[in-house]
């Protein structure tokens, strides 16, 4: 175990010199490889908060049931009786005049509401449905739409799940994209280890004939790959900072005009071990293969 | 310790380098291979080491049969003969020392440790104020002695040497002579192929005297 350690420890340090004697060689793969890791960052992040604004919005599903505005006293009674039906877990009235107020107030409309001779709205219940289900939804709304007095409804779980479906497909997009740039991360760091194999020939020559098995002479190799790979996960984490620090205004801004506190959040902890992690794992993968690949190559030349 | 049963080495393009060879080497022995250049003393030397393989018969080192010995078995055979190699085979991006401690490096050794056994050999060989110095600032000579620090500071049982002192002046070449002297007297067992006869009256031992491939005893 002690051997093993040492090994361990000898490798680390020849890895960090290797990595230290080619400073701008080093950085250009580290800088190659942040630049293929910040794109599926950069979208996984941008999902992440698009998929937070997404949970902001009413989480059960809501039905508008705009009145007709010549709907007599009758037909309103009717549609309120079939409100009270045990398939409606809960309706609100929602009056003409209070719907222009809460339209003025939430979204700065004061002036062009505050222009209208007469309100153009009509009188509405916001009316939430026992069932979840999309299908359930689907003919509820329509049931009350036939109701006499009632012109028109508007399931407002819509456009929320058009987003879910939108993100959804982002997500496979994302995580098809990142393998994609899984395989870009291990071919950088194989080609980089595989100049570096070639140009230390000697070195892996003379180790061999005094006893260094392949797996002594593999390792400093694959620190120096799981390395290239730490830094092109932290290069990365750099990009997608300063992308971050320029964005946020404008998404704010942007948020605002919608009536939104809506903020980028920047990936958690855990996020960005996991990316620091697979990025390093990425990198000696690829010097695995390249090691593996050149040692034979190597070996056949001798 | 080595026995050689009918062994043949044939290189491609059919150049047969070794034929039928049949010796034993005991353990603790000193024995010197002669012979022109060519005549298979340093095809013998890289068999007993696995660095070749034979096409025909068996080499056997310590009781295993080298010529059979699977890939990845090679390297622990290595670490318990020193080589030292008519070319020197230094590594040119390190220091003295650095190339000294290497074989130590490779078989786990604390690298304290292993730097105090890598000074002392050095000093034996005469280039411990050159530490520090890359080998390719040493002359050919001290490119020898080098070699030869790395070969012993791993104490190995079996030593092959490949022309040790063919680039010395004489007083470094009896030097190390002397050098394989206390070692072969603690025990180790050496190979030596020499052109220099005055080292090999200088330490005795027994002469295989090797003349297109095959073997014979003999005296220098």
């Amino acid at each position: 175990m002690i051997g093993w350690l040492r090994h361990q420890k000898h490798a680390f340090t020849a890895a960090l010199r290797r990595l230290g004697a080619q400073p701008v060689a080093s950085l250009l793969t580290a800088l190659a490889m942040g630049v293929a890791i910040s794109l599926p960052g950069g979208l996984f992040l941008a999902l992440g908060n698009l998929d937070r604004l997404a949970g902001d919005l009413p989480a059960q599903p809501e039905i508008s049931v705009f009145l007709d505005t010549g709907a007599s006293s009758v037909q309103k009674q009717a549609i309120a009786e079939r409100l009270r039906q045990p398939d409606i877990a809960e309706a609100r009235y929602v009056p003409k005049d209070e719907a222009l107020a809460a339209l003025s107030s939430a979204q700065d409309l004061a002036d062009i509401t505050a222009g209208l001779t007469q309100n153009p709205l009509p009188n509405a219940w916001v009316v939430r449905p026992q069932t979840m289900s999309r299908e359930e939804l689907v003919r509820v709304a329509g049931a009350l739409g036939k109701l006499p007095g009632v012109a028109e409804t508007h399931l407002d779980s819509q456009w929320a799940d058009r987003l879910q479906a939108a993100l959804a497909i982002g997500r496979t997009g994302v995580w098809l994209l990142a393998g994609l740039f899984a395989v870009a991360l291990v071919a950088i760091s194989g080609n980089a280890i595989r100049a570096q194999v070639l140009a230390r020939r000697d070195e892996i020559l003379v180790s061999r004939l005094i006893g260094a098995t392949d797996r002594y002479i593999r390792r400093p190799f694959l620190y120096v790959g799981a390395l290239q790979g730490l830094l092109g996960g932290l290069a990365a984490g750099g990009v997608l900072a300063i992308a971050g620090v320029i964005l946020r205004a404008p998404v704010e801004q942007l948020a605002g005009l919608y009536g939104s506190a809506f903020h980028l959040l920047p990936p958690a902890t855990i996020e960005i071990v996991a990316v620091l992690g697979l990025t390093a794992l990425f990198g000696w993968l690829g010097a695995w293969l390249s090691v593996t690949r050149a040692l034979r190559q190597v070996e056949a030349a001798r | 310790m080595i026995s050689f049963s009918q062994v043949t080495k044939r290189y491609p393009g059919g150049h047969e380098a070794l034929s039928g060879v049949d010796l034993s080497i005991e353990k603790g022995e000193l024995v010197f291979l002669t012979g022109h250049s060519g005549a298979g003393k340093s095809t013998l030397l890289k068999l007993v080491a696995a660095i070749e393989r034979p096409t025909g018969g068996v080499v056997s080192v310590s009781g295993q049969n080298v010529g059979r010995l699977p890939q990845r078995a090679i390297p622990y055979l290595r670490r318990n003969i020193g080589l030292i190699f008519q070319d020197h085979k230094l590594l040119f991006d390190r220091n003295v020392i650095e190339n000294v401690v290497l074989p130590l490096d490779i078989a786990g050794l604390d690298r304290r440790e292993s730097l105090k056994r890598a000074r002392a050999v050095i000093d034996k060989v005469g280039l411990l104020k050159r530490e520090k110095a890359n080998p390719i600032s040493l002359s050919g000579g001290e490119q020898q002695r080098l070699c030869i620090a790395r070969a012993l500071v791993s104490r190995p049982a079996l030593l092959l040497a490949d022309e040790p002192t063919g680039n010395l002046d004489a007083g470094y070449a009896a030097d190390i002579m002397a050098m394989f002297r206390d070692f072969h007297q603690v025990g180790t067992t050496l190979v030596i192929a020499t052109h220099d006869d005055r080292a090999i009256a200088a330490l005795g031992g027994r002469t295989l005297r090797l003349d297109h491939g095959k073997v014979e005893e003999g005296s220098a």
